[in-house]
């Protein structure tokens, strides 16, 4: 075993420092045609009339492409209900109604900006919670506003309000996070000799990617050949199509090679982001620190339109109760469409937002009881065979209780006893802890595989080299090192001996996306097994090759009603304790230390999972602090990362990432997924510490300065007025 | 690219109609001398033309990346005179006369800079994106001596945004990649 476990740098650092590597931007080449989205920054309205007469004209300007040249005009990841191009109807301000395509990106956006609209502009849904009212315009006028309403009910929470010692309530608010890939979306597309529409671009599916943009030429998909150039970040944002079927479209339709690239702010105004959650709680617990019951409403804003709400917002229902075994449950999760940029796929995919409000309950519980939160959640937390809230025990390994005590440890060996007892500086310290659960790979019955082919070039008593062909994005997160040593590991072969073929939809089979924390779990099996089988058949004296479908635990749906079912097939576990100072005069938030504690099952490359814990604690600061979306009357209005503070080195805390390696039962040698998991109960632990430092409750998320300085503005009004603890 | 979506930049408003062509596409191209990583370029550019897309466009410098086209991320940064500067924000024909690196002229050969080296060895960074901006300003903070320790070079390098987050890895190779520089 030395392929595994070692942190072997990435075969493309070099090409990574030296400006060698090539990002979908880098392929643009001369004598491609340049093509511009013509968006309608407006956020409801009805098309009367597009004028293109003007942009034809001008100089350059090969083609203005509208809905009626797409032949199937409608894309999604879940439900097919967004246009490529509009046909009649806006429903949000980066919704595009056409494309010019031009001899230079100049010539392109001329040619966009003399396009003429005639709009009847429509009245705006904007809040999801106006969105559940009787008599509000409809976004879609064949379909509800409601996309999604999950509920979850186990026990009775009413007679466990009734007979519980304490009960509290809450209210909580999360904001937009845009992605803010660091590449903006970029792409070039052509038809090759053989008649095949590439292209080349970055995305997290290739045979996703595939089958939709087929789907909107109406071509078969073989025909239809997705390359993924190095990918500059993703976290989400590229699983949804933006700029890729635009670009399709226009070498679909003129015949010739066409590149395209958006600027920040289209990036930006033009993909979706992760969802706003208005989020109402009532826990209930008894004198002992036991959790009685919890209930618990979630409101999502889906934007205009449906992307991957439906499972965000289920996710996020799950996770309501957190890591925690609650006796009587009542979640209902609802998730809208609304006028805004559409909400799905970010990194934690709803877990964030339904645990800051979950953790905070935990922590606010403990004070109303006068518990140490340690203790609360020590009584509550997961074990081993624990029922879930939808009524099936979790899948086996369940490391809930270990991170969260091996937490415990690391804290009070880093984190000093902080001084907040009223001194005398502006500068108070506090010390918050949480904890997560995340479900890794698909949740719910979606159906759940990854395929991956192994060829092994063979002496009569050797395996010389091997080729693995598995379609898997690297978006950064190392994906491709890790499945090669994987692979490397199966065989006993050096890494260099490894030949990785994985970013070509029609060289590689589809392995999934790279999202839900899944490429090591479900990924790595495949290869293992396509690893395995190959040696086998080549020690049978068989072809040495072989192609193996993993498919993992069956999930199953939701009952809508009750919530019954088994959601997923493995989780990830992490505990995090927060060390913050707060200005009380300015409410600045600056996050001091952080340790992170994760059970990843085994470290395949541990230097990269420890990239993985920093980079999504870096994202995680953006959540709780700094990323303030804002997004008015269904404008943008931080359309620049100038207005929309992404977390630079200087905000960065000092992290203690620990690795804890209870192996998962199905993940090869033992891995489970954990790139998304510092993000999940980041947000509770920040606010549990500020409140240590300040006496005040933030329960909006970010937690800007005014928002501080607001609550501990109210928390010493309230203390003034009524001197007994308080929920 | 940007100039055509002016809506943008006034959030808030409705967008006004759309402007002339002829006002957009602005005076013809000059001829100009670059010497970009020891080599001089002739080309011809618009006056408005960035620094960045004239690398990038013209002399197919792909390695200076665009990452916000405004000054707000650091992935366009190179050495002009030795000096770190974001590239999208000083227009080509400002910088006649002038010593540009990028990140292609780093290495001598196959022989990478120390501080490439340092980013390699530690890891300093996940998708890539940022990388060449990031290395560059590390060598700029390192030769103009404001490498001072590790405020210093939070500080200095706060200018460069690392969405993966790789911050602390790219600490740990700007510390090393000082001190091979030294």
């Amino acid at each position: 075993m030395t392929k595994i476990g070692t942190s072997i740098p990435r075969p493309d650092a070099h090409d990574k420092v030296t400006g060698a590597a090539l990002y979908p931007a880098d392929l643009i080449r001369e004598g491609m045609l340049h093509a511009k989205a013509v968006f309608a920054h407006r956020p409801s309205a009805r098309i009367l009339r597009i004028d293109a007469s003007t942009a034809l004209a001008m100089p350059g300007v090969r083609a203005v492409l509208t809905a009626a040249d797409v032949p199937y005009n409608r894309f999604g990841l879940i439900e097919t209900d967004q246009p490529l191009l509009c046909e009649d109807r806006v429903r949000f301000s980066g919704d595009r109604v056409a494309l010019v395509v031009a001899q230079t990106p100049e010539a392109a956006a001329a040619g966009a900006s003399a396009v003429k609209v005639e709009y009847e502009d429509l009245p705006v849904l904007t809040d999801p919670r106006d969105a559940l009212e009787p008599d509000v315009p409809r976004v879609h006028e064949d379909r509800s506003n409601v996309l999604l309403h999950q509920k979850i009910r186990k026990g009775d929470v009413d007679a466990a309000f009734a007979s519980a010692d304490v009960v509290i309530e809450g209210e909580f608010s999360t904001g937009w996070q845009e992605h803010a890939y660091l590449q903006p979306d970029a792409g070039i597309a052509y038809w090759d000799e053989q008649e095949r529409l590439v292209l080349e671009t970055a995305g997290q599916w290739l045979h996703e990617d595939r089958r939709q943009i087929a789907a909107m030429f109406e071509m078969p998909e073989e025909r239809v050949v997705i390359r993924y150039a190095k990918i500059g970040g993703a976290f989400g944002g590229r699983e949804d199509l933006s700029l890729p079927p635009l670009v399709a479209l226009a070498a679909w339709k003129l015949k010739v090679p066409v590149a395209m690239q958006w600027s920040r702010e289209e990036s930006i105004v033009g993909h979706h982001k992760r969802h706003p959650f208005f989020i109402t709680s009532k826990w209930a617990a008894k004198r002992d620190g036991t959790i009685l019951a919890a209930q618990t409403r979630l409101v999502a804003d889906g934007g205009a339109y449906a992307s991957t709400s439906a499972e965000v917002l289920k996710c996020a229902t799950i996770f309501a109760t957190g890591p925690y075994e609650i006796a009587n449950v009542a979640t209902d999760g609802i998730v809208c469409y609304t006028n805004n940029v559409p909400s799905g796929a970010f990194r934690g995919f709803g877990a964030p937002q339904a645990h800051f409000a979950a953790e905070s309950m935990v922590t606010r519980l403990a004070h109303a009881l006068g518990l140490d939160p340690v203790d609360v959640r020590r009584k509550n937390l997961y074990r081993e065979g624990s029922i879930e809230s939808t009524g099936l025990p979790l899948p086996a390994g369940v490391g809930a209780r270990e991170v969260f005590e091996r937490c415990l440890e690391e804290a009070r060996e880093v984190l000093p006893v902080p001084l907040h007892n009223g001194a005398v500086s502006p500068l108070r310290r506090g010390i918050g802890i949480a904890c997560g659960i995340k479900n890794v790979g698909y949740s719910f019955g979606f159906p759940e595989q990854a395929t991956a082919t192994v060829e092994l070039e063979v002496t009569p008593v050797s395996i010389r080299s091997a080729n693995v062909r598995i379609g898997t994005a690297d978006v950064g997160q190392g994906a491709h090192l890790v499945l090669r040593q994987i692979a490397a590991e199966a065989l006993d072969l050096d890494l260099e001996r490894v030949r990785m073929i994985t970013d070509d939809s029609s060289e590689a089979p589809n392995a999934g996306s790279a999202s839900a924390s899944r490429m090591t779990l479900m990924g790595g099996r495949a290869v293992k097994d396509a690893c395995d089988q190959a040696r086998r058949q080549w020690l049978a004296g068989e072809e040495p090759s072989a192609t193996v479908q993993y498919r993992p635990p069956r999930t199953t749906p939701l009952d809508l009603e009750t919530g019954e079912g088994t959601p997923n097939y493995c989780y990830g576990y992490v505990a995090q304790a927060a060390e913050v100072e707060v200005d009380v005069r300015t409410g600045l938030v600056r996050v001091v230390r952080v340790v992170s504690v994760h059970d990843v099952g085994r470290a395949i490359n541990r230097r990269q999972v420890e990239g993985q814990i920093e980079g999504c604690l870096a994202q995680a600061i953006g959540f709780a602090l700094t990323e303030n979306f804002i997004c008015r009357d269904g404008k943008v209005l931080t359309p620049y990362l100038s207005t929309y503070l992404l977390p630079t080195a200087l905000d960065m805390p000092e992290i203690h990432p620990v690795i804890v390696e209870g192996a998962d039962p199905n993940g090869p040698y033992g891995a489970r997924g954990m790139a998304e998991m510092a993000l999940v109960p980041f947000a509770g632990a920040v606010a549990a510490a500020v409140h240590d430092a300040t006496g005040a409750w933030v329960s909006d998320l970010p937690m800007t300065p005014e928002r501080v300085l607001h609550a501990i503005k109210e928390s010493t009004k309230n203390r003034l007025v009524t001197p007994a603890m308080s929920s | 690219m940007d100039s055509a979506i002016p809506e943008l930049a006034t959030a808030g408003t409705l967008p006004s109609a759309a402007p002339a062509a002829a006002s957009i596409l602005g005076p013809g191209e000059v001829q100009i001398e670059l010497e970009v990583n020891g080599e001089r370029h002739e080309l011809s550019v618009e006056p408005r033309v960035t620094l960045l897309d004239a690398l990038r466009e013209r002399l197919k410098l792909t390695g200076t990346k665009k990452g916000c086209d405004q000054g707000t991320c650091g992935a366009c940064t190179v050495l002009v005179n030795d000096r770190a500067i974001d590239s999208c924000l000083t227009l080509a024909v400002m910088h006649v006369g002038d010593r540009i690196t990028t990140i292609e002229g780093l290495a001598s050969g196959e022989q990478l800079h120390p501080m490439q080296a340092a980013f390699v060895e530690h890891d300093g960074f996940q998708c890539g994106y940022c990388t060449p901006g990031q290395v560059l300003s590390a060598v700029a903070l390192v030769r103009e001596g404001r490498m001072t320790g590790d405020d210093a070079i939070r500080e200095q390098m706060s200018g460069n945004i690392c969405r993966c987050g790789a911050y602390e890895n790219i600490l740990a190779a700007v510390r090393d990649g000082a001190r091979r520089m030294a």
